[in-house]
């Protein structure tokens, strides 16, 4: 990181030092050449003239360069074009040279500057290159290390629910609990290895273009066991337009499914549900609303937070407390966010915002 | 049931999970042969010829992609994968590699049972020729004409359309990923064709679904693919 910050810094703004260093060096050509004024010739003191600018552009920049090409176009002038010590000029050929000069200089003074960036860049692009493959290998150790626990942890769980299953089938009624529990215990499993992955900022992998029906979709079919029975009212806005933004399907999907699972959970069965899409300026924005209780003012932020449960809910509600916190990490990571309103008329509304996406972005293939 | 004499490889380094399939297997559903490693599966599964294969990820010398590739090169038999890491794109690797079926850990039995039964049904299914008619919920498609009818009523589809929804017929019942579908209906322009792939779905669903956004037809497998439910 501090390579990289340091880089703008030093082709900022040279020194003080840096131009005293080359308008000294300037004057000490002039005077050598004053000496044997004589004896040379005008492209004898254009070149060496060149030669001092040009270095000066690839030490000192382009401000340092572009001064000395005008300081030198006056010196030229002044002590080597007859009539000496004026900056009038006798020979109209002279003015020639004179303009080719300046111009020769500034050309080549912007030219050094530019190579020079274009190396300085090409350096901070490897810097920057070099940074994300060792960030990109940290995220493949971090997704490596959760594929282990997830394993780890998962495969006991089969073990117990299959053992559970065949106590069940000779008889046992506590083979039943065995199996609930074991599905709880999952759940959890699958809650902290998602709140693991977003404390430790694992990027989400298969961001694309989706389309809203399609995940309103397969959201309403994920959330059909808590929705069963309920009136489920879909809005969709302006329904000729299409609708898409760029998202991971998976884990959005996960977002919205559990918005149904909390309308559900904290609604009564006869108060509908509604949920919706819609395009936001540069958003694209689902929507879920319920009728139940809503969430009070002070709770507001805080029903965000990793383990918090609201007041008055039962720790026997399997909730826990993650379920807020990992939506909201979800849609942040993509570029989105998660966020609560108050319904006029009584209940809560959760919005899903994703960023916008274009279709018209790609041309068309059929 | 005849069903019961099906031949069922399960290739599994975990005595544990072996033991939780097997007794989910016998005796009502067919008979079990065992492998611990991914080489004595793919001999047992060429040895042996088995009905159907379940295979679990994390063995110890073969990658499960690796499995499913060498036992589909000579083998149409129908392999139903077993994992606990749970992720998209690792599902979606698998069936690019042939897998039939992923079935995430942890599992319950029933349903274990439920996907193998499903499995071994489509299996013995004639496969979907270029005349086949079918019938699922409220709508008639004959791919021979082509036409699709719901209610009686005629719908038009478009030529993409058309070779999208016979891609999904001919394999219904199982998830036919993105990547499958771009190559089938677009050739192999994969990055062009991605979001026209969510459009044409959109526009299919639109016109034979009775709610397109409570598919019954074309269900989508989020993130993999989609798959069309001859058995809703």
């Amino acid at each position: 990181m501090t390579g990289v910050r340091a880089e703008p810094a030093r082709r900022a703004k040279p020194s003080p030092a840096t131009w005293i260093v080359w308008i000294v060096a300037l004057a000490v050509a002039t005077a050598l050449m004053l000496v044997v004024r004589v004896r040379v010739e005008r492209v004898h003191v254009a070149l060496v003239y060149l030669l001092v600018v040009q270095f000066a552009s690839v030490r000192g920049g382009r401000a340092v360069g572009l001064t000395l090409a005008g300081l030198a176009f006056l010196a030229f002038n002044w002590f080597f074009l007859p009539p000496y010590g004026t900056l009038a000029i006798a020979n109209p050929l002279d003015w020639l040279v004179l303009v080719v000069f300046l111009a020769t200089s500034a050309v080549s003074a912007e030219l050094l500057y530019r190579a020079r960036e274009l190396g300085a860049e090409r350096a901070r692009a490897l810097a920057a290159n070099a940074r994300a493959k060792s960030l990109e290998e940290s995220h493949h150790a971090k997704d490596a290390i959760l594929a282990a626990v997830s394993h780890d942890l998962r495969t006991p769980l089969t073990t117990i629910k299959g053992l559970a299953h065949e106590l069940a089938s000779s008889g046992d009624d506590r083979a039943e609990v065995i199996e609930a529990e074991a599905d709880r215990l999952s759940d959890f499993v699958s809650k902290l290895l998602d709140f693991s992955r977003i404390t430790m900022g694992t990027p989400p992998r298969d961001i694309q273009a989706n389309e809203a029906e399609d995940l309103l979709g397969a959201a309403l079919q994920q959330a059909q066991g808590c929705l069963e029975g309920r009136t489920v009212n879909v809005h969709i806005e302006s329904p000729d337009a299409l609708l898409f933004g760029r998202f991971e399907f998976a884990q959005t999907l996960r977002v919205l499914v559990n918005l149904l699972e909390n309308a559900a959970k904290y609604s009564a069965t006869e108060q509908p549900i509604d949920v919706g899409a819609r395009r936001m300026g540069a958003e694209l924005q689902f929507w879920v609303a319920d009728r139940g209780a809503g969430v009070a003012e002070a709770e507001r932020d805080r029903i965000f937070e990793p383990f918090y449960r609201p007041r008055g809910s039962s720790r026997d509600g399997g909730g826990a407390g993650l379920g807020l916190f990992i939506a909201r990490g979800i849609a942040q990571a993509q570029g989105g966010s998660v966020a609560y309103a108050s319904r006029a008329g009584g209940g809560s509304v959760f919005t899903l915002s994703v960023p916008w996406a274009d279709l018209e972005e790609t041309p068309a293939a059929g | 049931m005849d069903t019961a004499t099906d031949l069922i490889l399960v290739i599994d380094d975990e005595p544990q999970i072996r033991r939780v399939v097997r007794n989910a297997i016998v005796p009502d559903i067919g008979r079990v042969v065992e492998a611990s490693t991914g080489r004595s599966g793919t001999d047992a599964a060429a040895a042996q010829q088995p009905a159907l294969v379940i295979l679990d990820l994390g063995l110890p010398d073969m990658e499960g992609v690796e499995v499913c590739r060498t036992i589909r090169s000579w083998s149409t038999v129908p392999i139903i994968v077993l994992s606990a890491r749970g992720s998209v794109a690792e599902k979606a690797a698998l069936l690019d590699a042939g897998a039939d079926d992923y079935i995430p850990k942890p599992f319950s039995t029933v349903e274990l049972q439920a996907r193998v039964r499903a499995q071994l049904r489509r299996a013995r299914l004639a496969p979907v020729g270029s005349n086949h008619v079918l019938e699922a919920d409220g709508a008639v498609i004959d791919l021979a004409k082509p036409s699709v009818k719901r209610d009686g009523v005629a719908i038009h589809l478009t030529k993409t359309e058309w070779q999208l929804l016979r891609t999904l017929i001919q394999h219904a019942g199982r998830t036919v990923t993105h990547r499958q579908l771009f190559a089938a209906v677009w050739g192999n322009s994969y990055g062009d064709a991605q979001q026209y792939l969510r459009v044409h779905i959109r526009g299919i669903r639109r016109r034979i679904e009775r709610d397109p956004v409570r598919p019954r037809l074309i269900v989508t497998e989020p993130g993999v693919g989609y798959r069309f439910e001859s058995e809703p």
